[in-house]
C-alpha cells in the first residue's frame, strides 16, 4: 500500500492544474446557454409543407401531437412541449420535410395550459361547388 | 452491544436512485441485511406491448439514463434479425462508437460517485469534470447529452463529416490524458486503497452461483465478455483486450473499470480511423414477420438480455428485458455480511446499481 | 473593558472571522476542485436562513436538554476565545490560561456526543458515538503536542509563549513534529475532511445534527465556525507566535496573514485525502500520533530545561 506522502506526488500536480485552469462550470443561467447547433430542441413546423398525413402523430412515442381534422383541408396540428420526449422522431417520419426540431431551449411556464403550442391552423378553401 | 437497525434508502445520500436496505448492527458491525426493490418500476415491458416497434425503440430507451444507448441497440438488434434486415457496416461502426463513448461515461460517473461515497470530494468533481469532455463529445454527434435517440431499426440516424471526426480524435486524445492521470491517483493513493482493499471480497466460485456478469464478475477472475466471445457486429472486427483481476475486493472493481475505460478509448479510435463509407441505415418495414428471438450485448454493467416475440403486427407480442444489475444485486447480502458501518457505502457502490434497470 | 469583550477581540470580531473563515474555506476547496465556490455573503446568507426556519425535534427527544446544548459548547468556545491575544491585543491572560482554554474547547466534543444521544433517531446515535470515539483517538496526541511549547517557553500562559517566540524564533521551526502533529489533531477536533467521521454524508446522513433544525442548526454551525476561528488562532499563537523577523509589519497585519495561512494548510488537506474508517483513524491515534507526540515532549524538555 502506498505511503500517504507518495500519494501527493500524484494528485497534488493535479490540484495544481485545476488552479491554473480555472472554473469549469457553465454560466447559465446566469449567463447565455452556449447550444450546439445539432441539438434536439422545441418541435418547430414549415407550415408550407405539412401536408396533415399523420405520420408524425401516428409515430410520436409521447403522444406529444394532435391532429384535428375539418375536412380535406382544414385542419390544425397541436403540440404539447410537457409530454415531448424530444427523441426527434417526428422529422425522421415526416416524408414532406415539414416537421423538424431547432435547437432552442424549452423554458418552462407555471400554467401546464400556456405550454402547448398550435403549429399549423389551415382554414382550408370554401365550397363554392353548385 | 445492543443491536439497532438502520434503514439505508428509499432516500439515502449514498444512493443515486431508490433501493430500501434495512441493516442490523452491533456496535459498528453489520450482522443482517435485507433488500426491497420496485421504487422504479414502471412497467414498460407492458408499456411496450401498446406501442409500434418504431416507438418502442424511443421507449426503450429510457429504462435507463446511462446506458440508454446500449438498450436501444438490443432492441433494434433484436427486431432486425427478425425482420432479417441487413445493417449497413457504416451504420454499425457509428452504433459500436457510440457505445464505447457510453462506457466512459458510465465509468467515469462511476468513479466519481465511488469516490464521493468514501468521502474523496477531489477524484469525484475530478471524475466528472472529464465527463462533460464524453458528454460534449456525444451532444455534437446526436444532439443530446444523455439521451441519444441515434438508432432507428435498421441503422442509425447520425452520420460524419471527416472533419467533425478529426475534432472528435483530438477530444478523445484530452480524455486519454486525463484518464491517465485519474489512473495513476487511484493505483497510489493510500487512503483510497486503504478505503477499498480487501473490501466486500467475492470468490470466483460465488460469482459462478450467483451468475453474476459484468466487471464484478471480471474483478474476480471470471474471464468472460460478450464483445470477445459472442461478438456480434462490429466487435468481430474489432481488437481489444479484456481486463481481468483476481482479487474480488471494490479495489479490483474500480481497476478493472478504469482499465475498460482506457480500452474503450482505444476502441473509439479504432472505430474512427476504419470507419467504412456507404449508408448508416435500410429501410425497414413496419410490420414485424412473426418469431421470437433473443438478443444480447454487452453493457457497460454486465450483459443485457432481450427477448422478443412478434405475432406478425406492428406491435410486439411480448419483450422481456434482462438487464445486469439485477443479477449483480442478489449478491449484496453476501457482500454486506460481518462489515463495518462505514464500509456499506463502498459495498453498495461498489456494485455499480441501476436501479432504474434492475426496476423497469 | 465591556467594549473588548463584546466588540473587539471578543464576541462580534470572532463573529465576522468565523463567517470569513468559512467562506474562504470553502472557495479554496472549490477552486481546487474546479468549481467555482459560494459569493462571499453566502455563510451570512445561511446563518440568516437558518434562523428563520422552523424548529422540531423528534418524539423523545428532551427539548430543554436540545436547546442547552448549543448553548453551552458556544459559551465554551468564545470564553476560550477571550484568553487567546490577537496580534499584541489580548482582552484577559493569566498563568496556566492554556490549561483552561483546552479544557474549554473539549466541552463542544462532549456536548455534540450529547446531542447525539439525546436525539432518538438511529443516525445521531451513529454520529455521537463515532464523535465520542474520534475524541479519545486524536485529543491525547492534541494536548501533548501543545504542550510542547509551553515546556518549551517555561510557562503555561499563551501570551508569555507569544512574549518567547518574540525573544528567539518560532516554535514551529523549533519543534516541527509538535506543528504537524497539532494541525492533524486540529482537522481531527474540527471535524474536517478526512476527518469528519462523524458527520459521514455518505454513512450516517449528518451525524448528531440531524434532527436538528432552525435556531438550533445555526448555533451549532456557529459553534463549528468559531471553534475553526479559536483553533487556528492558539496554534498561529503557540507554534507561530511573535517573531523578531517580521517586526517592521503590524502585529494585526502578520497575525491575519499567517491564520488565513494556517487555513489555507487545513483546506489542502480537505482536498487531498479521502474520509478515515473510524478504526483505521484509532489505530492512526495511538499507534503513530501518540508515540511521536511522546519522542516530541522528551525532545522539547531535553532542550527547554
Amino acid at each position: 500500500m502506498a505511503s500517504p506522502l507518495r500519494s501527493l506526488a500524484y494528485l497534488l500536480p493535479q490540484i495544481w492544474r485545476a488552479l491554473k485552469q480555472g472554473p469549469r462550470t457553465v454560466k447559465y443561467p446566469f449567463g447565455p446557454a452556449e447550444l450546439p447547433e445539432g441539438y434536439r430542441g422545441r418541435v418547430v413546423i414549415r407550415e408550407e409543407n405539412c401536408r396533415g398525413c399523420n405520420m408524425c402523430v401516428r409515430d410520436c412515442p409521447a403522444f406529444a401531437l394532435e391532429l384535428e381534422r375539418n375536412g380535406r383541408d382544414a385542419y390544425r396540428l397541436i403540440y404539447h412541449p410537457e409530454r415531448c420526449a424530444y427523441c426527434g422522431q417526428c422529422e425522421l417520419s415526416c416524408n414532406f420535410d415539414a416537421i423538424y426540431l431547432s435547437n432552442e431551449f424549452v423554458p418552462g411556464e407555471p400554467d401546464r395550459a400556456d405550454l402547448s403550442v398550435v403549429l399549423v391552423n389551415k382554414e382550408g378553401k370554401e365550397d363554392t361547388s353548385a | 452491544m445492543s443491536k439497532i437497525t438502520v434503514p439505508i434508502g428509499p432516500q439515502h445520500p449514498l444512493l443515486k436512485e431508490p433501493l430500501a436496505f434495512s441493516l442490523t448492527l452491533e456496535g459498528e458491525h453489520v450482522i443482517e441485511s435485507a433488500m426491497r426493490l420496485g421504487y422504479v418500476h414502471r412497467g414498460l415491458e407492458r408499456l411496450s406491448q401498446e406501442r409500434t416497434y418504431v416507438q418502442n425503440v424511443h421507449l426503450f430507451e429510457r429504462v435507463c439514463g446511462i446506458c440508454s444507448h446500449i438498450h436501444s441497440t438490443t432492441f433494434c438488434q433484436g427486431v432486425e434479425a427478425l425482420s432479417g434486415l441487413e445493417v449497413p457496416p457504416r451504420g454499425l461502426y457509428l452504433r459500436a462508437l457510440l457505445c464505447e463513448l457510453e462506457r466512459i461515461h458510465s465509468h467515469l460517473l462511476w468513479l466519481g460517485v465511488q469516490a464521493r461515497n468514501i468521502g474523496f470530494d477531489t477524484i469525484f468533481m475530478y471524475a466528472w469534470r472529464d465527463r462533460e469532455i464524453i458528454l460534449d463529445i456525444m451532444e455534437d454527434l446526436s444532439g443530446g447529452r444523455v439521451s441519444h435517440a441515434v438508432n432507428i431499426i435498421g441503422g442509425v440516424r447520425i452520420d460524419l463529416t471527416p472533419e467533425h471526426r478529426d475534432v472528435i480524435l483530438g477530444q478523445l486524445d484530452t480524455l486519454e490524458t486525463q484518464i491517465e492521470a485519474l489512473l495513476g491517483v487511484v493505483e497510489n493513493e493510500s487512503s483510497f486503497q486503504g478505503r477499498t482493499r480487501n473490501i466486500g471480497t467475492l470468490s470466483l466460485e460465488q460469482i459462478r452461483r450467483y451468475c453474476v456478469v459484468g466487471p464484478v464478475a471480471r474483478a474476480s477472475g471470471l474471464d468472460m465478455d460478450l464483445r470477445r466471445d459472442m461478438p456480434y457486429p462490429p466487435y468481430d472486427q474489432l481488437k481489444f483486450r479484456v481486463p481481468v483481476r483476481y482479487e474480488g475486493d471494490a479495489w479490483a472493481r474500480t481497476l478493472v473499470r478504469m482499465l475498460e475505460m482506457v480500452e474503450s478509448v482505444h476502441l473509439c479510435r479504432q472505430i474512427l480511423t476504419t470507419l467504412p463509407d456507404g449508408p448508416t441505415s435500410a429501410r425497414a418495414k413496419r410490420r414485424v414477420p412473426p418469431g421470437e428471438v433473443v438478443s444480447r450485448a454487452e453493457a457497460p454493467r454486465g450483459e443485457v438480455i432481450y427477448y422478443i416475440r412478434s405475432d406478425g403486427s406492428d406491435k410486439p407480442a411480448r419483450v422481456k428485458v434482462r438487464t445486469p444489475t439485477l443479477t449483480n444485486l442478489i449478491t449484496l447480502p453476501d457482500q454486506l455480511q460481518n462489515i463495518s458501518m462505514a464500509d456499506v457505502s463502498v459495498v453498495i457502490s461498489g456494485v455499480d446499481l441501476c436501479i432504474a434497470c434492475a426496476d423497469r | 473593558m465591556l467594549l473588548k469583550l463584546l466588540v473587539f477581540p471578543g464576541f462580534l470580531f470572532l463573529f465576522v472571522c468565523a463567517l470569513f473563515f468559512d467562506w474562504v474555506d470553502r472557495r479554496m476547496i472549490a477552486r481546487f476542485q474546479g468549481r467555482v465556490g459560494p459569493p462571499w455573503y453566502q455563510p451570512v446568507a445561511d446563518f440568516i436562513k437558518l434562523l428563520a426556519k422552523e424548529d422540531i425535534l423528534p418524539t423523545g427527544a428532551n427539548p430543554l436538554t436540545a436547546a442547552a446544548l448549543p448553548m453551552i459548547s458556544l459559551a465554551a468556545v468564545l470564553t476560550a476565545g477571550l484568553y487567546i491575544p490577537f496580534g499584541t491585543i489580548s482582552t484577559a491572560s493569566f498563568e496556566g490560561d492554556l490549561i483552561v482554554v483546552l479544557f474549554l474547547l473539549s466541552l463542544p466534543a462532549l456536548a455534540y456526543f450529547l446531542a447525539g444521544w439525546i436525539s432518538v433517531g438511529v443516525y445521531s446515535v451513529l454520529g455521537g458515538s463515532r464523535a465520542l470515539l474520534q475524541y479519545f483517538s486524536y485529543e491525547v496526541p492534541f494536548l501533548m503536542a501543545l504542550a510542547g511549547p509551553a515546556i518549551l517557553s517555561g510557562s503555561w500562559s499563551i501570551a508569555h509563549i507569544v512574549d518567547y517566540q518574540g525573544q528567539t524564533i518560532w516554535i514551529a521551526l523549533m519543534q516541527p513534529l509538535g506543528f504537524v502533529l497539532a494541525i492533524i489533531g486540529l482537522i481531527g477536533k474540527l471535524k474536517r475532511d478526512p476527518l469528519d467521521i462523524p458527520k459521514a454524508k455518505s454513512e450516517v446522513v449528518a451525524g448528531s445534527l440531524t434532527e436538528f433544525s432552525g435556531r438550533k442548526l445555526a448555533l451549532w454551525h456557529l459553534t463549528m465556525n468559531m471553534q475553526t476561528v479559536v483553533g487556528i488562532f492558539l496554534l498561529v499563537n503557540l507554534f507561530l507566535g511573535q517573531s523578531s523577523v517580521f517586526g517592521t509589519i503590524p502585529a494585526f497585519l502578520s497575525f491575519s496573514l499567517k491564520s488565513v495561512g494556517i487555513l489555507l494548510l487545513l483546506s489542502t488537506a480537505s482536498a487531498l485525502y479521502a474520509r478515515l474508517r473510524i478504526d483505521q483513524l484509532a489505530t492512526l491515534g495511538w499507534r503513530v500520533l501518540a508515540p511521536l507526540a511522546l519522542v516530541q515532549i522528551l525532545v522539547a524538555t531535553w532542550i527547554g530545561g
